[in-house]
């Protein structure tokens, strides 16, 4: 297995729109990387790139600039997509098919003969939930019960790489839930996912490292902790101390914001001491000290609007 | 080679539900099953008369058919974006492309044979004659489809469904009557730019013309061997020459 499983460089990419053929930037000068065994989220607006970054993954468009490399081939090639899962956002398959006949036909792709075919298929659609034998027609599938087929055929392979575009879209809390599951579970048995999401508090939950893109370019990558933490602010939470406590607080540090009966002070860490001491000073009790981390929605939103100005 | 052919196993199980596809299917069978009481036909009953005007019908339907088959393949997959799903797959553009194509005529071939046995049991039922010969007929038939629907797949990788169904009905037309037209306008002299023109069209586009052998399996004398394989590497060309210029198109195009 290689070190990155993805990485992408400098790599651009625009379309033509509307009856003047202007070109529009999808992409502009996105370079990423995802290293093997990890799982990644790709975060952004709305047309931000993430599609279109994934759509240059697999081959389904071709980049005007940049290179790249997917489990060690070079981007473009087919040599790769033996070891590759797909999901596609609202994902779309031949609707004439029953789950059964759609996974023979996608796993007749990869060369399995049809034993081991008709195992990984009730394998994949009992982890989905899905009941083999059901004689449905994929056209008939509800939106959720299609995500779960999909994420079965992205599974077909025994995949090195998931590259999954929405996973949760469609899906019910339990449903939303069964798929954290599946991927945090295809981490440990050593896959690398790559995750496109809107789904916020799904990336926070499971994803390693994340790169957040905004009108084509990447504007924040990183390790998810380390971004999550990375103002180095230490959050103090209190008790007590009187309606003007809040006040005199905001004389240590300007971050001071009620919650119920508690107040919360963000400071930075030289002066943590000296917020502990006014507090004391107040008569408030203390709770607890801890280092503060952000919400991924809060770091989320903070770069969005950074970088839209 | 097995991804090709899974893809075109696809393409014929996909045709089979079509609704279009079987109302055109059974219009032209009934066609070919009513031709007998056309007027003109009553008027001078003979075998040859019902072969040659089933096979006329049956090749007009086997062309529709090539037509509805073949523009959709690909800008249909597109729209639906089922397209995606394959191609990130271990599958190449041109074994999806090669797929979709034998998909496409194996179910001409279906289609047509069916059609042909039609004409077949048609012509014993009326006159106590069993020709064979009529599938040297369907045969031919089958070939200009499969030139057609070539044409219609290799435009279907840049052009709208739309265009590309009127380009294949001029491409048709204009490839019935390169024979007439622009010989005459190459024999009676013309010049300058008409001439070039005419020059360029008569060469360059395949003679459908080729293909017609209704008047000999009429006459039921049936077509000479050679003939047969002169017709079927003449449709060979063009058919990889329409689906080589397709695919250049379709290998670097963003989806």
């Amino acid at each position: 297995m290689t070190e990155n499983a993805i990485s992408l460089r400098n790599i651009s990419k625009s379309y033509r729109t509307g009856l003047r053929r202007k070109r529009k930037t999808a992409v502009e000068d996105l370079s990423l990387e995802v290293r093997a065994g990890e799982i990644f989220g790709l975060l952004g607006p709305n047309g931000a790139g993430k599609t279109t970054t994934i759509k240059v993954l697999l081959g389904i468009v071709f980049p005007e600039g940049g290179s790249g490399s997917l489990l060690g081939e070079p981007l473009g090639g087919r040599a790769a997509h033996d070891r590759l899962g797909f999901l596609p956002e609202q994902p779309y398959f031949y609707g004439f098919l029953t789950a059964e006949k759609g996974l023979e036909l996608y796993g007749k792709f990869f060369g399995l003969d049809r034993a081991s075919l008709r195992q990984r298929s009730g394998e994949l659609l009992d982890l989905v939930g899905l009941s083999a034998g059901n004689h449905l027609t994929l056209d008939k599938y509800s939106k959720g019960m299609l995500q779960r087929f999909g994420i079965a055929q992205a599974l077909l392979n025994d995949p090195e790489l998931v590259v999954m575009d929405e996973p949760s879209s469609g899906l019910d809390p339990v449903g939303q839930k069964e798929v954290r599951d599946i991927l945090v579970h295809l981490k440990e048995l050593g896959k690398t996912i790559f995750l496109s999401s809107h789904q916020l508090s799904e990336v926070e939950n499971i994803c390693d490292s994340v790169t957040i893109v905004n009108r084509g370019r990447s504007v924040k990558e990183g390790n998810l902790s380390d971004l999550l933490a990375a103002r180095g602010l230490t959050r103090i939470t209190l008790k007590g101390g009187g309606p003007d406590a809040a006040e005199r607080l905001g004389q240590v540090s300007p971050q001071v914001s009620r919650q119920g009966e508690e107040t919360l002070l963000d400071v930075e860490g030289v002066r943590v001491f000296q917020a502990l001491e006014a507090a004391k000073d107040l008569g408030m009790e203390l709770v607890s000290v801890k280092p503060y981390q952000q919400s991924l929605e809060e770091l989320f939103l903070e770069t969005i609007r950074e970088t839209s100005a | 080679m097995r991804n090709i052919a899974y893809i075109a196993i696809n393409v014929v199980k996909d045709a089979a539900r079509r609704k279009i596809f079987y109302v055109v299917f059974l219009f032209g069978l009934a066609v070919v099953a009513l031709s007998p009481l056309l007027p003109t036909f009553e008027m001078g009953a003979r075998a040859q008369f019902l072969r040659d005007v089933s096979l006329s019908l049956t090749a007009l339907f086997g062309v529709v058919l090539a037509v509805i088959l073949s523009v959709g393949q690909i800008p249909g997959e597109i729209d639906r974006r089922t397209i995606y799903n394959v191609l990130s797959k271990p599958v190449s553009r041109l074994q999806y492309m090669a797929g979709k194509y034998l998909g496409v005529i194996a179910a001409l071939a279906g289609i047509l044979a069916v059609m042909g046995l039609e004409v077949l049991v048609l012509i014993y039922v009326r006159l106590g004659v069993f020709t064979p010969v009529v599938f040297q007929g369907v045969f031919a038939v089958f070939l200009e489809s499969a030139v057609i629907a070539a044409f219609c797949l290799a435009l279907s990788t840049f052009a709208t469904v739309p265009v590309n169904v009127f380009a294949t009905v001029l491409f048709y037309l204009v490839c019935h009557v390169k024979t007439g037209f622009l010989h005459e306008k190459l024999v009676e002299g013309a010049t300058g730019f008409v001439r070039v023109f005419s020059w360029s069209l008569y060469y360059v586009i395949p003679n459908l013309e080729n293909f017609n052998v209704s008047l000999q399996v009429g006459y039921g004398g049936g077509v000479p061997a050679t003939q047969m394989l002169r017709i079927t590497a003449y449709a060979l060309m063009f058919i990889a020459i329409f689906l080589i210029i397709g695919y250049l198109v379709f290998r670097r195009r963003d989806l």
